[in-house]
This record gives structure tokens, sequence and C-alpha cells, in this order.
């Protein structure tokens, strides 16, 4: 059963940040509401006041600019980024990624913004954004900042931005030269949450060494993680199969898992040196093309 | 020319193209269910649940719940009649389940109290005002641990907390096990299962001031309900009328009380208003019953020429808190561990344990599912170890047409061996599999409804009654229940078919106690034999008292037959004789001093041994790719051979077997339910996986025909069997992909993971060895 | 609290209602306004047995407050027939035999209906991703992507049975 709130519904971003200020720690922001409602429902989460953004359209876009990247307004739906023709050719992973985020119904409601702001640690697109090496734009009454989404997340369900900050827009630097991306999360349902999920950024230089590596691991710690020593395998070193291994050992290393009842601690350490041994192998094929 | 083609009837709208008759309500959102009965004056009840897993109620203080504005009113265990019941209702000792308990609750999500009020959302804000005083007790989960000396009692005077025991035995076991060449003995644990139904348990209950109560329920038997309610409630049977509306689901899980009807009949009875309750998706999981989960143990002798000369088995199973159906399930998984197969010697002993987990029951396959995982695993197993064709070592013992299973069950019908032939042709049009791609079979068999009257009914297992009216339209009336199962639309085609007429002249009122004959209702593919013999029965007496009129109008010689077949009555050798059945039901009528024709008819099995009349056959395949660095399954292909006798509903045939294959998947890979001190891990539809379109292979279906005699029209079971062999086929086919043999079911990853681990291990240090 | 008057457009008819804020679109459908063939199967957007369409999108009606479609254009399964001719999809789920139940039938005729509004020719794999969020424990969803497909290819059209 939801507790009752008293609904806000800004008609525009300036008036969405006053609305927040004035309520500060009593408000809660919805948009598709895909995440929020459930424990809503459950009865897990009680707010004061619900302010409502779905319906602020001007933070619904999706731009490119080869020299600035992409730039995705928050309210933006997954199933607006999973079929915009300029992230499929420019960002393929991030289409991809979006592909298997649960049901259509939901990517049809559920928003970018949304979803990075729950700062679920199983959610599929911060590893993916992470690699890519994305920013958020955070904006209260008081101003803008742009922050990592490496720095984003906190703890669980927690992140960097204060109580009267909302994310506005997600900014994807352009895709590097000869770079490659992938992501998989396992799972046994092809659209379900994930056990856990691997994304993996590289580049190569033009003798064919990695010249750059990011690998985040998601639903493998209380918030999404990078593999740091996993990277560290792989920069700049002549790329071998015997490398990805090693670099999945790294990642399993790197992880910080918790045991439940879809697998224990260590399976899900092993489920993650597989995925990073795949997904790097799988960015490094692109990259080296 | 023989007999037998003369006297072979022409059929005319069995196994045709018939859409379901409820289908038009169900495409438009018409159709109402228990979830949608909204009454005038109706008020809205919820359970309050306990969170322990054993412990005694000592006080239950719901003054603060009644001063809540709009809660109407707040019952407890003491407003009851404090009557232990159960479905068993032959054995007082099996009838051990107070729905609300007066002193002692025995498993987590046991309801303890319930509210009414005048709004769901006020029912639920009283329930935390419920103050209960709990003296917990020490609480016991695995069955193993239950029948322990030292264990806490769970059930008073029940030792060692043994529920209930079932021996099994023919021929001579020793002497089987002292010729075989070949013994292999394996122990292996099958979990639960949630029926999970789509709407989940419902009631609304409605008791006025001349003391009769009406319950509107999603069920699969209004009229074991109806009798249970009488029991519990100290009414007589015919002063409550149950009606099943729309059923969203049943698989074994609504034919017992629950919570929302019980609970819902309490409030009214207070209150005289109608009360509906409605579980929440966690309820469904927590507090109604799931498929129950077995240790099995198997010890099976053959020959070095694959013959099966003895198997011995034994199961402990977990009871959860109460008897339920459990009883029936442990006597089946005995049983069908032995299909289909012909043993020179067979025995087994099962024990049913209670513990202070949610209480297990049927569930689609009824134990058969658990017995099928274990044998035919090892069976195939066995087969490798002797260098043996799987196939052909199972046909040289399969169940044949006139066998008899000995002191057990009579075999009529039987299409098994074709089953093997066409197995034997998809494997090998399979050809070469790709790397990490596995093929596994299994076979099984299962029953036309159960014999053994442990309800105690004194009525026919099944009745109809059809009446004609004198337009030509038919009414059927029948206390079997339609879950979805397309059972208005089979028992619709039968009785046109019987009749002469249309389906669409045929209206089906089904599951109403005040106007249906009473029949046990849909659960152990009981109703198409059973019902739908109940209903031909009907039909004949009916047609029979029309065919007397057309023979005195037509004045024939009395030696001609006459046959009605598309609403044309008619002379057998010379069709074109004859009259249409509009014009012949309005002569009966007039003949009979303007009385309506009315046909009745029964079906009670005789003579057909303790458990089914009728047994069905069906082996199943899968294709199945492994990943085994993860241990991930994915289905990619699968073949149905199923021997249903004379199919009667086509689509409905095909619609089953392919579900049946969905949900018996999901067993064999994904349907898992894991306990934490009495506490269900995942009781929601996010933890708890189940296969979804993506994962759905094709599901082709190969029918064996076959007709058995004592079904209508030769029609037997179809659609719950093949929950049976699925998870045994998964099973076999990760055998025969990576030489691994999995033990326990559901088969999740880690599992695969872990057992490749150790047999990478063995084989190095078999290297070693050599 | 404050309740709030909405309207709500739903089967091309528009519903002015006074409700909580806090109520979801399902129950705005079901118990405000009364169509209850939109069904509720779980409390965790799992099943999808109260898909609807907003705005020709797929949506489930149990995760949207009602306070956010106004002015959108809600569809549910009541609403797919028009004097009394059904929709091709209902007439294809007829003759493939695409429920059994039936209770999650109205979620995956909103379903297949948005993917067939978007696509004409569906893929068997856009088929089954279509109702990947639906929920059947009866049919095994073969016969519903059978249905579908069989819309796709015109085998089946409106009209009545």
């Amino acid at each position: 059963m939801i507790q009752d709130f008293t609904y806000l519904k800004p008609g525009t971003v300036k008036e969405a940040l006053t609305l927040l200020t004035d309520h500060v720690d009593e408000c809660k922001i919805v948009c598709g509401g895909q995440s929020l409602l459930i424990p809503m429902r459950q009865g897990l989460l009680v707010t004061e006041y619900l302010m409502d953004i779905k319906g602020l359209d001007e933070l619904s876009y999706i731009k490119y600019d080869a020299k600035e990247g992409l730039k995705l307004g928050a309210t933006t739906t997954h199933r607006a980024i999973e079929q915009s023709d300029v992230i499929k050719k420019h960002y393929p992973v991030l289409a991809l990624m979006e592909e298997r985020l649960a049901s259509i119904q939901t990517r049809n409601w559920g928003t970018i913004g949304g979803n990075l702001a729950h700062a679920d640690s199983a959610g599929d697109p911060a590893p993916v954004l992470m690699t890519l090496g994305a920013k958020v734009k955070l904006a209260s009454a008081k101003g803008e900042r742009i922050i990592p989404l490496d720095e984003f997340y906190t703890d669980l369900f927690e992140s960097a931005m204060e109580h009267d900050e909302m994310i506005i827009e997600i900014q994807v630097p352009p895709p590097a030269a000869k770079m490659g991306a992938a992501y998989q999360k396992f799972n046994l349902l092809q659209n379900d949450m994930g056990v856990v999920g691997v994304a993996a950024m590289m580049t190569a230089d033009a003798n064919g060494t990695c010249k750059d590596a990011r690998i985040v691991l998601g639903n493998a710690g209380v918030t999404p993680i990078r593999a740091k020593n996993a990277e560290q395998v792989l920069i700049g070193k002549k790329i071998s199969d015997q490398l990805f291994v090693e670099a999945g050992e790294a990642a399993a290393g790197d992880a910080d898992p918790v045991g439940d009842i879809h697998a224990s601690e260590d399976f899900r350490r092993h489920l993650i040196k597989v995925l990073t041994k795949r997904m790097a192998k799988q960015a490094w094929e692109q990259a080296s093309k | 020319m023989t007999t037998t083609s003369l006297a072979k009837q022409k059929l005319s709208v069995i196994n045709t193209h018939v859409v379901n008759i409820d289908g038009i309500a169900k495409v438009t959102g018409r159709a109402t269910y228990t979830f949608d009965v909204k009454l005038p004056g109706m008020l809205y009840g919820k359970i309050l649940r306990s969170p322990h897993p054993h412990a005694k109620i000592l006080k239950i203080d719901a003054s603060k719940a009644l001063a809540l504005h709009g809660v109407k009113a707040v019952v407890t265990g003491k407003d009851t009649l404090g009557i232990k019941q159960g479905i068993w209702r032959r054995y007082q000792e099996l009838c051990d389940e107070q729905i609300l308990p007066v002193d002692k609750v025995r498993y987590i999500g046991e309801p303890v109290a319930a509210v009414a009020a005048v709004t769901e959302e006020i029912a639920e804000m009283a329930l935390d005002l419920i103050e209960v005083d709990y003296e917990v007790l020490p609480a016991v989960y695995e069955p193993m641990d239950a029948m322990k000396k030292e264990a806490p009692t769970i059930h008073e005077g029940v030792e060692r907390n043994i529920n209930v025991t079932r021996h099994i035995e023919w021929g001579d076991v020793e002497k089987g096990f002292e010729n075989a060449d070949y013994i292999r003995e394996d122990s292996f644990f099958c979990g639960g299962q949630a029926h999970m139904c789509m709407e989940t348990r419902a009631a609304v209950s409605s008791f006025t001031p001349e003391g009769k109560m009406t319950i509107y329920h999603s069920n699969q038997s209004a009229y074991y309900l109806q009798a249970l309610m009488a029991g519990v409630l100290g009414m007589r049977e015919g002063d409550i009328r149950v009606i099943a509306q729309y059923v969203g689901g049943g698989f074994g899980g609504k034919f017992e009380l629950d919570g929302a009807i019980f609970c819902s009949a309490i409030l009214t009875m207070k209150l005289f208003r109608p009360v509906k309750i409605c579980y929440t998706r966690e309820e469904d999981f927590i507090a109604t019953k799931r498929r129950t989960p077995m240790h099995y143990w198997v010890r099976t002798g053959v020959s070095k020429t694959g013959k099966f000369l003895a198997r011995e088995a034994r199961v402990v199973s977990n009871g959860g808190a109460y008897t339920g159906m459990g009883a029936t399930a442990l006597y089946l998984t005995g049983f069908f561990h032995s299909f289909p197969y012909k043993w020179g010697g067979y025995r087994y002993d099962g024990y049913r344990v209670y513990t202070n987990t949610l209480p297990s029951t049927s569930m689609r396959g009824f134990g058969a599912p658990q017995a099928m995982f274990c044998s035919e695993q090892q069976l195939e197993w066995i087969a490798a170890d002797l260098g043996l064709d799987p196939i052909e070592m199972r046909r040289q013992n399969g169940h044949t047409p006139g066998y008899e299973v000995p002191g057990q069950a009579y075999i009529d019908s039987c299409g098994l061996d074709e089953a093997f032939d066409i197995m034997a042709k998809w494997i090998k049009d399979k050809g070469k599999l790709p790397e990490n791609r596995g093929i596994g079979f299994s076979a099984a068999g299962f029953m036309s409804g159960g014999i053994f009257n442990w309800f105690d009914t004194p009525y026919s297992f099944s009745s109809a009654v059809i009446t004609i009216n004198e337009d030509g339209t038919v009414i059927l009336h029948i206390g079997a229940t339609e879950i979805g199962q397309g059972s208005n639309t089979t028992m619709a085609i039968i009785a046109a078919e019987t009749l002469g007429c249309k389906v669409e002249d045929i209206k089906v009122h089904s599951g109403d106690t005040d106007h249906c004959p009473a029949d046990l209702g849909a659960w152990g593919s009981r109703q198409t034999l059973m019902t739908g013999n109940a209903v031909m029965r009907a039909c004949e007496d009916a047609k029979h008292q029309l065919l007397e009129f057309a023979l005195a109008k037509m004045g024939l010689n009395i030696v001609y037959d006459l046959d009605i077949k598309d609403r044309w009555v008619h002379i057998v050798a010379r069709p074109e004789r004859g009259m249409p059945w509009e014009e012949l039901v309005k002569i009966a009528t007039r003949g009979k001093d303007g009385q309506r024709i009315i046909g009745r008819g029964y079906y009670t099995p005789h003579r057909k041994g303790m458990i089914s009349p009728a047994y069905s056959y069906m082996l199943q395949g899968v294709e199945i790719e492994i990943d085994k660095e993860t241990g991930k399954i994915t289905l990619i292909d699968s073949l149905t051979a199923h021997d249903c006798g004379q199919p009667i509903n086509h689509l409905g045939l095909i619609g089953q077997l392919e579900g049946a294959f969905s949900m018996a998947a999901g067993y064999g890979y994904l349907e898992y339910m894991p306990y934490e001190d009495g506490k269900l891990m995942n009781p929601n539809l996010v933890d708890y996986k189940m296969i979804r379109a993506t994962e759905m292979p094709e599901t082709p279906v190969a029918e064996i025909d076959t007709y058995e005699p004592e079904g209508p029209y030769g029609a037997k079971e179809a659609g719950e069997g093949l929950t049976n062999p699925t998870a045994a086929a998964i099973g076999n086919a990760i055998f025969h992909a990576l030489g691994i043999q999995m033990k326990e079911c559901p088969i999740r990853p880690h599992m695969i993971v872990n057992a490749l681990k150790e047999k990478a291990e063995k084989d190095k240090t078999a290297k070693k060895g050599k | 609290m404050e309740k709030k008057a909405i309207v709500l457009n739903v089967n091309n008819q528009d519903y002015e209602l006074y409700i909580n804020p806090k109520t979801l679109l399902v129950e705005a459908i079901r118990d405000y306004i009364g169509l209850t063939g939109t069904k509720r199967g779980c409390e965790t957007v799992s099943c999808g047995a109260c898909t609807v369409m907003v705005n020709d999108m797929a949506v489930k009606s149990c995760s949207i407050l009602a306070i956010q479609c106004q002015g959108m254009k809600i569809i549910t399964s009541e609403g797919l027939e028009k004097n009394g001719q059904l929709a091709a999809i209902q007439n294809a789920f007829l003759h493939e035999g695409s429920y059994q139940c039936g209770f999650c039938t109205s979620g995956m005729l909103m379903a297949t209906s948005a993917l067939l509004k978007e696509t004409k020719k569906p893929s068997k794999n856009e088929i089954k991703e279509s109702i990947e969020g639906n929920i059947c424990r009866c049919t095994g969803y073969n016969s519903i992507v059978r249905a579908v497909e069989g819309v796709a290819n015109g085998k089946y059209k409106e009209g009545s049975l």
C-alpha cells in the first residue's frame, strides 16, 4: 500500500528545482516510476511530497555531435535510446544494453535519468555508461555541476546527489578511435536483471597494443564497481587470450559481491571472471578491427 | 466387412477445429473472475499472518484495530468452531488444519486473524493494529531433521512428525536383485514449485439472515469446497452455494480450503455483508501450498541385456505443516516411479514428514515429475553404464495394451511403443550436434482421474444433466470446473457429438453447486474421462427419448437404426431419410405432455483397480545448449510424442501440451523455492523465475492415436501428465552433452559448473592412475 | 494529501475522476472506471497482466500513476473491438487458442497490439520480446506467437468470428 503523499507537478525544470528546494529532505522525484513505485507499494519508501517530472519534455532529448559527444536528457526513455539511430551508430553497446533492459513496457515508460538516480547496483545502464566515460549533469536551484558517473555512486541505493539536486543530463564523450565496448549480464531469463553484469571498453593503438581499458562490474557490490586491477592487466599490453583470462581473475578480486538465493558470493566471483574474460575479448575484437 | 467398421461411428464434432466456447469472453475482457466480483455493500478483508514458523498464540488483542474508522470486524480462531479439517475426509487423523488456528501456528504466513473494512486499504492498516502475543516454539524445517527423536512435535500425538507412510510392492524384489547382472543406486532431491496461478486466491462470501451462504471462489472443485465449508461452519451442504467464476489457473492448488474462502465466510457470518478477500502475490507464495519437495533413494537391478528385474525406492517428502493432498502425492509418486515399465519386482516406501514450512500438496503431475526426474535419469545412466541403446532398453520393458500392473492397475490402451519410434527418429534426424548441445528424452505416463474415494463422497464422481429446449437449444449442467483447461468446450463437444447437434447449440453451466450436480472437479486429469462419460451418458439418455418419437413419427420397421448428426435425424442405412433436429425436439416435447426433454448421466469408475480408469503415455525430448563456463541452460528445441487416446478438443489438446512443457521445463531448471529458517526467500515474481516467451523453444507435438475403451469416444488424459518427463529430459540432455549426472532439481547453473569441476578432477585422477 | 480531479481518456471516452494522487493507473481503470478486463497479477511490475496501451505504447498500468496519464490515449482490452467486430489480434487469439485461463490474456492482447502498431511484420524474436514482460502460466506462449504471426501474414483479419 502506497502511503499518502502530496503530488507536485512542475511545468519546467526551473519550477522543479524551486519545488525541490522548498521541500528538500521530504521530497522524492518520480519520473517513469518503474523502480520507485515498487518500494513505495511495499511500504519501504514513504515520502511527504512526490514530484513528478515525467512530463518535463525539455529533458527528453538525444543529441549527438562529433566533438561534444552524446547528450541524453534525463527524461529520455529507455526505448528511445534503444531505437535511436545515432546511438546505434556511435554507441552500439548502449542500444544493445537497452534491448535487454527489462520488458518493453518498462522501457517505454522508464527513463535513463530515473534509472541512474535509483542507484541500484544491478542496473544495466551505469556499468556501460561508466566504461564509456559518461558524466552526469546535476542541477539545483543554486546551479549546475557535472560529475563523472564513476564518482556518482556512493553506497547501496545512495549517490553523490544532494537532496536538492536532480539529474538533468547524461553526457558521453565521443567514442575514441579504435574503440570497442561490450556488455553482458548473467541471467536465466533473457531480459531479467543480472545476477552479475560486466561492461568492458578497450581502445587499441596503431601497434595493436591496448591503449586504454575500462571494466565495470554490475551487481558485484553495493555500487557498480570499476575493476581497476583488471584494467591494469590489459592497459599498455600486447593483447592475448591469456590476458583476458588474467583480467577475469583480477576482476573477480576487484568485485565485492554478496551471496543471495540467486548465486553465492563465490559463484558470483566465478561469473565475473568468465564474463570479464569474454567482454574484454569482445571489446578488443571490435577495437582492433 | 467386419462388424466393427459398421459399428464404428463417424465423428462430426470431435477433434475438429472448435474455438473455445469461453473464448470471446476471454479475448474481449468480458470474462469476470472472482478477482473482479463486486457486490452491493461489499466489504474488503485482509488476513494477519504468523511471522513465526512455530508458536503458541497466547493472546490476540484487536481493540485498536476495531477502533479504526471503517473497520467492521476482526475475527480469530476463537470466532470459529475450531474444527480441524482436511481434504482426506475419510481419515480423521489426516484432517489436521484449522484455517484460523485457535492456539498454535505451524508455518510463517499461516492466518492468525482477519479484518473486514470498508476499503482494502483500511483493512490493511488495521492489520498493523492487531496485537498478538506468541510463545515462540522450536521449529524444524527439513524432513530428515523432523524425524529425529529430539525434534519438536508439530502435531500433538504424531510420532517423529511422520504424517503419512505408503508402501507399494509387487513381484519378487529380492529375487530380482539376486538375478540382476547390474545394480545401481542413486539419491536425488527434487524441490518444491509454486502453482503460480495468474489469479491469486480470491473469494467473496455473502451470508444472509435466512442462514444461506453464497461463495464466489476461484477454484478447481466447487463441490469439494461446498462440502468442506459445510464441515467447518457446521452448516448443511445445501445451505452453502459455491460458484466458480472464471478461474485464473489452478494446477492442483485450488481445491482445498484456503484462507480467502474461510476467513471471508467467518467475517460475513458476523457481519451479514459480503466480504471479499484477494491474496497479494506474496500471500499466494507464502500461504497457499506447493509441489512436494522429495528426497528420493532408488536402487535398480537389470540384466545385462537391460531387462528391468527389480526396483526399490524410498521417498522422504517435506510435508510442511499440514496434510492437504500430500497423502495422494506420496502414493502417486511411488506408483508412477514404476512407470511406464514392467518390473519383475517393485517396492516403494514413502514417508511424508511434517515440518514448520508451507504445506505441500498436489500440483500438476501430482508427485510424478519428481518420480520421473529420478527414474528416467537413472535409467539413462544404466543404459550408458551397460552400453545399451536407451530407447531400446526402455522399449523392451515398456507397458503394452492389456498389461496389468500387479494388484494396482489395468492398462487398456497404450501407445508407448509408437512413441519410442517417433523419439528415435527425431533423435536420429538431429544428427551430430554442435558443441555444447545435448539431447535428452524421458518417458512417462499418467492417470485419467483417481478412483480411491478418500473424500468419502456419497455422490457419483461425475454427473451431468442435459436439458433440451423446444427450439433445439441445449443446456448442459455439470459440476465440473472450467479452469482454463477447456473443460466446458470439451464437454460441449462431447454433448454435440452425442446428441447430433452443433457446439453452438449448447450452453454449458459448470461449477455452481446450486445448479449443477456434484462432480469432484478438475484435478488428477479426471474431467475429460469422468465428466465426459457422464455427459455422454446424459446425452444418450436424452437422445434415446428423442429417437423414440422419431421412430414413431417416421413409422419405421423397428430393426432400423436411427441416429442424429449435424442437426439431421436420419436412418443410419439411408441417411437421406429423416427430419431436422428442431422438428424432432418439438414433436418430442409435445409428445411428453409438454415436459422438457431432460437427460441424466453419471460416472463412477468400477473394476479398474484403486488408482485410475485409464493411463496416458508420453515421451518428451529436449535439445539444450549449455554454457560450460557459466552453467547456463538454453532450451533449443523439443518434441512431444503423446498418446491421449482419441483427442476431443484439438486446439485445447495442443495448448495443454505446450503449457505443460513450459511449466515442466521451468521445474527442471528455473523454479526454485529456497527457505531460510522457515521463511520463503523469493515470494515474488522478481525472484521466482519462470519461463517466459523468450525462453520457450518450439514445441511440436506428435499425437499418437489410440482408443481408450473406458473413455468417452476413446479419450483419456492430456495435459497434466506431460509435466512429468521434462525435468528428467533436461537432465538427460546435460548428461549426453557433458557427461555429468544431475541429482538435484531444479538444475541450477552453479550445480553444472561444480559437477564439471568434479568431473575434470576425477578424469585427471583416472588418467594418473593409468 | 489532497485529492485531485483528473480526466482520463480510456477507449476514446473521457472519464472525470476524483482521486488520491497515489492511485495507480490500473486502479483507476478497474476500481474507478469499472473496466475489469485489465488484471493485476503481482506487486512488482513483473507479470504484465495489467498491460494497457498509452499513446500506442504498451505499458504496465500497475507501475504508473493515473495522474501521469492525463491527456493521453489509454486503450484497454475492452477497447479493441469495434461495434461487436473483433480486432484481428482477437480473432487470431481465438483461432490459435492463445489463452487458457484467460487471466493474462488482456495484457497479452495489449502488448501484441502495441507491437503490431509499431511493426506490421514482426519477426518471431520481436514477437517473443514484445511479450517477454508478460507471464502466462497456461499456454507456454507459442500459441500467442502463432496468433501474432497469423495477423502479420494476413491470416486473421478484423471482423466477427
